[in-house]
């Protein structure tokens, strides 16, 4: 039986936005980041946009381009058109992703982003470090988008992961069904999770998402002895850069009875990705923060009892 | 006969020495007078005319004693001398005829028929000149560094390191009563009567520099007390053997220069005890020992040998560990604080090193200093037991050299003394034997199919091996003949006397006197080739997208008209990733070239004659004159680094690289560089995981690494305001350099390199 289980979670397929390996930033030590496609919110900072949807999306880099224009000619479905400046546009309710214009492309300046991999297909990556993992106190994060949102892939993942003795990490926005995490907890060993605003309608306005189900999937999680929780709040000027919301999630992650807070300051890494995607960037112009800028964050939380982590 | 430029640069000069102290026609009447000295000597013994030269240099070309020095001995190099080593004029009687013609100039017009003269005369006499005329062809074998030849061969004796415990337990008095002893034996041995004119050269140079103490200015008590301490320590060193730290120090760095080697060995292991003792006794402090290792550091820097000048500490086989390891704590704070490209470093350790250790030789890294370079005991000792053919003890002793090519201290040569392009093989072996960057027929008679005739990878792949087996059967014929025409020609005598067994035998190193006669070929370009031939295999033999000759004529255009296929080549599995089809094929083509050089040194009757994958930075320069090739690799861009990935290829973070770069079985080879680099806050602020990732690494066959911290954007503002950072040292292949010295296309390449940062791992 066992065995089939396993066979069977490794044949699960799986929407992959990346595998980052040697990432020391989603939990302890030198771990393997797998980026799953797809994500109940939309926040407007996110810095991966490409995995908010599952499925392949096409990326354009006009640093790249040389308005050759071999896009617009091999396209089947005219979905490119060459425009006045020379350079091509994409109208992305017509193609089909044939991948056509990404084949000829003669400087790789049109590119796919997301594939299908088995679980298998994702450890066997993943394990080419274990020795690392385990001389570190490092292993396997997941993140996204959110993770959870592939559920039954991510569960054939944890089950994989932890028959091969990794420590897990789920990087989370808690945006998902409670009955996920009760089944999933005992595979999970940290939780980096996100509080992102401490107001539900404002929430629910800016991403989408639902903060009562967020905050009580942290409550359980928080009693839940078996798994270590690090909550982070990921501090976006004009969204929840103030004093009384970074005060009221304090708060909130206080009842829970958590005593750990990473304070991860904006930055607009991901700004080329939306120029790639052909959309539109909310936070244009934002400058990124800095470690410092939150300083005053930090000192609030620390005089509230917290230990705070600030990058 | 092959034509070749008696003129051209002979080695890599990155830091420039500085001028010499004397006058311009003093240094043309000592030019005269060895010249003269040589010349009057030609029928004699080669012993005997090499001590008669050397008694013309020595005292004569120390240098005067610098402000700051605390040890005596500082030399300038002419364009005519002796040596063993091209950083330092040259094989042997050398004259470096480039420079001579440049000192020329120097001089007043009157004057330069004199150098005229000598020019003629060294034309003839010059050692490396005799091997050019005797080895080189027009087609396959080029001089060093001649980048338009697949394969370059020289004469030098690099990388002696020398036996310092027998000089400093034995002293002078004890080597000179072992020599007369034998003179009685055998009265007609000129190897030992030229070593009796050794050591008068040596007491000659005590005095000179002794004279130069003199001179020296004292402008406060402090100063006048170190100078005569300098004075005593010479007058203590000049037959005895050395009783005190300072008195070792002084007569190990004197003996180094008059031998002429620029690596020099354990010094923990041979200088420890004498510290360890004054530091008991309180005849020395840590921190005055610190000030005298510093010296030791300005006096190496200031001989800018570019590639060489290693000190090594640490590891097995050292017999007295404990005290060895005061003096390795002192040399790793020296270290951190010296911004100096060399000496070059060297930490040993096993999988027993201290935290201790590793925390002190981390922070030096962090701090910038590109020191220690590391080096795995636990994989290198067993390695170079198969590669060598010695046993566990002997191998204990190994100790890089140069950019990291292994010998046995005070046992074994190990000169470099060939360097192989693989690529420039492979590009004109799918181009009928034609080099497709000057037109030139280069395959020496060896098949080169028709591309449309390979039915099969294994084919293609067997016609490239014909071709590499061949031009290894010329590195072991030029790699004897440099051996052969030094041994026809001098005895490397201050070398010889510290290597075994040469006193014991009455011979010289290369006239069977060193126990273990081996060489080293340096090998370029192979990561570019195992790359080409996996995106062969794959692109024409199993996707059949292409076929070979549609691959070629793109190569031949530089693929100008073929930017698909480029691209196509450029996104095939690349070596650096961690991925088992590249570095399997990466792995096969090390073992074709490891084993066929190593085999050949044995029929050859060598004790080893090993590949060494470092690189100074030839791959940049063979790389200008190398074509483009099929792992997408344009015309004239650099090869890869060492053993590393071509620059950028890796796109799988460090572990992957790492994972890749031990793949390649160390006993094949005498050393093999593993560069990686990293941001300053990366490297410092995630100490333990940097910590884990090197340990893991090591623990899991990796052999060695050289590590630069630096952040990119300091790199890529030096290209521009090169005034902004004049002390910005960055580990290059095998070894160290102050940034804005290098050539542009030396700096592109290091920038192509990938730089691990925390950005990524946002």
């Amino acid at each position: 039986m066992m065995k089939k289980n396993a066979y069977e979670n490794a044949e699960k397929r799986i929407s992959v936005m990346e595998i980052e390996r040697f990432a020391i930033k989603d939990g302890p030590g030198i771990r393997s980041t797998v980026f799953l496609e797809g994500c109940p919110l939309h926040c407007p900072w996110c810095a991966n946009p490409e995995s908010q949807e599952i499925g392949k999306k096409l990326l354009y880099a006009a640093d790249r381009c040389c308005g050759c224009g071999t896009c617009a000619a091999v396209c089947p479905f005219s979905a490119v058109k060459m425009n006045e400046s020379g350079k091509p546009e994409f109208n992305r309710d017509v193609c089909r992703k044939c991948g056509q214009c990404v084949a000829h492309c003669p400087n790789g300046a049109i590119t796919f982003s997301g594939k299908i991999m088995t679980a298998g297909e994702i450890l066997d990556i993943v394990l080419r470090d274990k020795e690392y993992y385990k001389n570190s106190g490092g292993g396997i994060t997941f993140s996204g988008g959110e993770p959870f949102f592939q559920y039954e892939g991510l569960a054939a993942m944890l089950a994989l992961s932890k028959a091969s003795y990794l420590h897990t990490a789920v990087e989370t926005c808690g945006n998902v069904p409670t009955q996920y995490i009760h089944e999933q907890i005992d595979n999970i060993d940290l939780f980096l999770f996100d509080v992102k605003h401490s107001d539900p309608c404002e929430f629910h306005e800016i991403t989408g998402g639902n903060l009562d189900l967020i905050l009580n999937n942290l409550h359980y999680i928080a009693a839940h002895t078996g798994s270590d929780v690090l909550v982070r709040i990921p501090v976006i000027p004009g969204y929840n850069d103030t004093q009384k919301i970074i005060g009221d999630i304090f708060r909130i992650v206080q009842d829970c009875g958590i005593k750990t807070v990473q304070l991860l300051p904006y930055h607009a890494l991901g700004v080329n990705k939306y120029k790639r995607l052909g959309r539109p960037y909310l936070l244009e112009g934002v400058k990124s923060l800095q470690k410092n800028d939150l300083k005053a964050f930090a000192n609030m939380g620390t005089e509230a009892g917290l230990q705070i982590i600030t990058g | 006969m092959a034509e070749f430029d008696v003129n051209g640069v002979q080695n890599v000069e990155v830091s420039v020495k500085l001028p010499c102290e004397k006058t311009v026609i003093e240094q043309l009447e000592i030019m005269e007078k060895y010249t003269d000295t040589h010349r009057s000597l030609l029928g004699e013994a080669k012993e005997i005319r090499e001590v008669e030269c050397l008694k013309v240099l020595f005292p004569t070309m120390f240098r005067s004693i610098q402000d700051a020095d605390v040890i005596a001995g500082r030399l300038d190099i002419l364009p005519i001398g002796f040596g063993s080593v091209t950083s330092l004029g040259g094989a042997g009687h050398f004259c470096v005829f480039g420079k001579l013609r440049s000192f020329q100039q120097q001089l007043e017009e009157k004057y330069r028929p004199r150098v005229d003269r000598l020019y003629d005369y060294w034309l003839d006499h010059d050692l490396k000149t005799k091997f050019c005329t005797k080895v080189l062809t027009d087609a396959t074998i080029g001089r060093f560094i001649d980048c338009e030849y697949p394969m370059i061969a020289t004469t030098r004796l690099s990388g002696m390191m020398l036996d310092y415990e027998k000089l400093l337990s034995n002293g002078i008095c004890g080597l000179c009563e072992f020599v007369e002893t034998k003179i009685r034996q055998e009265p007609d041995n000129t190897f030992y009567h030229a070593a009796l004119t050794c050591f008068q050269i040596y007491t000659s140079s005590i005095d000179g520099l002794q004279e130069r103490i003199k001179n020296a200015s004292a402008p406060t008590r402090e100063r006048a007390a170190q100078l005569k301490r300098m004075y005593d320590d010479l007058e203590a060193i000049r037959t005895a053997p050395p009783k005190t730290f300072t008195q070792a120090l002084q007569m190990y760095w004197l003996y180094s220069m008059l031998a002429g080697v620029i690596n020099y060995g354990r010094l923990d292991d041979f200088l420890g005890p004498y510290l360890s003792r004054d530091l008991d006794t309180g005849l020395i402090t840590e921190d005055e020992a610190f000030v005298y290792l510093k010296c030791l550091w300005t006096l190496i820097e200031a001989r800018r040998t570019t590639v060489n000048g290693r000190i090594i500490v640490g590891g097995m086989g050292r017999k007295h560990p404990r005290e060895a390891d005061r003096f390795l704590h002192i040399c790793m704070r020296v270290a951190k604080v010296c911004r100096y490209v060399e000496p070059q470093f060297t930490l040993r350790f096993t999988k027993d090193t201290s935290e201790e250790i590793w925390d002190e030789a981390l922070d030096a890294l962090g701090a910038g200093a590109t020191y220690p370079t590391l080096y795995n005991d636990d994989i290198n000792v067993p390695a170079v037991q198969y590669g060598m053919r010695v046993d566990q003890k002997t191998a204990e002793q190994y100790v890089p050299f140069g950019c990291t090519e292994f010998v046995i201290q005070g046992q074994s040569t190990g000169s470099p003394n060939i360097c192989f392009n693989m690529l420039k093989l492979l590009t004109l072996y799918m181009n009928a034997g034609i080099d497709p960057m000057d037109g030139k027929y280069k395959a020496d008679g060896i098949e080169t199919p028709a591309l449309d005739s390979f039915k099969t990878f294994e084919e293609f792949y067997d016609g490239y091996k014909k071709l590499v087996n061949h031009y290894l059967d010329l590195a072991i014929d030029a790699q004897m003949e440099s051996y052969r025409i030094m041994s026809n020609n001098i005895s490397n005598m201050f070398t010889s006397i510290l290597i075994n067994d040469c006193l014991d035998r009455g011979k010289a190193v290369l006239d069977g006197g060193v126990r273990y006669l081996g060489g080293t070929n340096e090998i370029y370009g192979s990561i570019n080739t195992s790359d080409s031939l996996v995106a062969i295999k794959k692109l024409v033999f199993e996707q059949k997208k292409y076929s070979l000759g549609e691959i070629h004529t793109a190569m031949l255009d530089n693929f100008a008209h073929a930017p698909l296929i480029r691209k196509d080549l450029l996104n095939c599995p690349k070596y650096g990733n961690d991925i088992e089809e590249a570095d399997d094929m990466a792995n096969d083509v090390y073992e074709l070239i490891a084993k066929g050089t190593r085999n050949r040194g044995i029929a050859a009757g060598m004790q080893y004659f090993l590949v060494v994958i470092s690189n100074n930075q030839l791959n940049t320069e063979w790389g200008t004159r190398t074509a483009a090739s099929p792992d997408g690799r344009l015309s004239g861009m650099y090869m890869n680094p060492a053993n590393n990935p071509q620059g950028g290829a890796d796109k799988s973070g460090p572990t992957a690289m790492l994972n890749s770069l031990r793949r390649f079985d160390a006993k094949y080879h005498a050393g093999s560089v593993q560069n990686i680099k990293f941001s300053p806050s990366m490297f410092n602020e995630h100490r333990e995981v940097i910590k884990a990732l090197f340990k893991t690494y090591f623990a899991n066959g990796g052999c060695h690494l050289m590590v630069t911290v630096v952040d990119r954007g300091e790199l890529e503002d030096a290209v521009v305001h090169p005034e902004r950072h004049k002390t910005l040292i960055v580990r290059v292949s095998g070894f160290s350099a102050v940034f804005i010295d290098l050539d542009p296309k030396v700096q592109q390449e290091l920038l192509s390199r990938n730089l691990y940062d925390e950005e990524k791992c946002l």
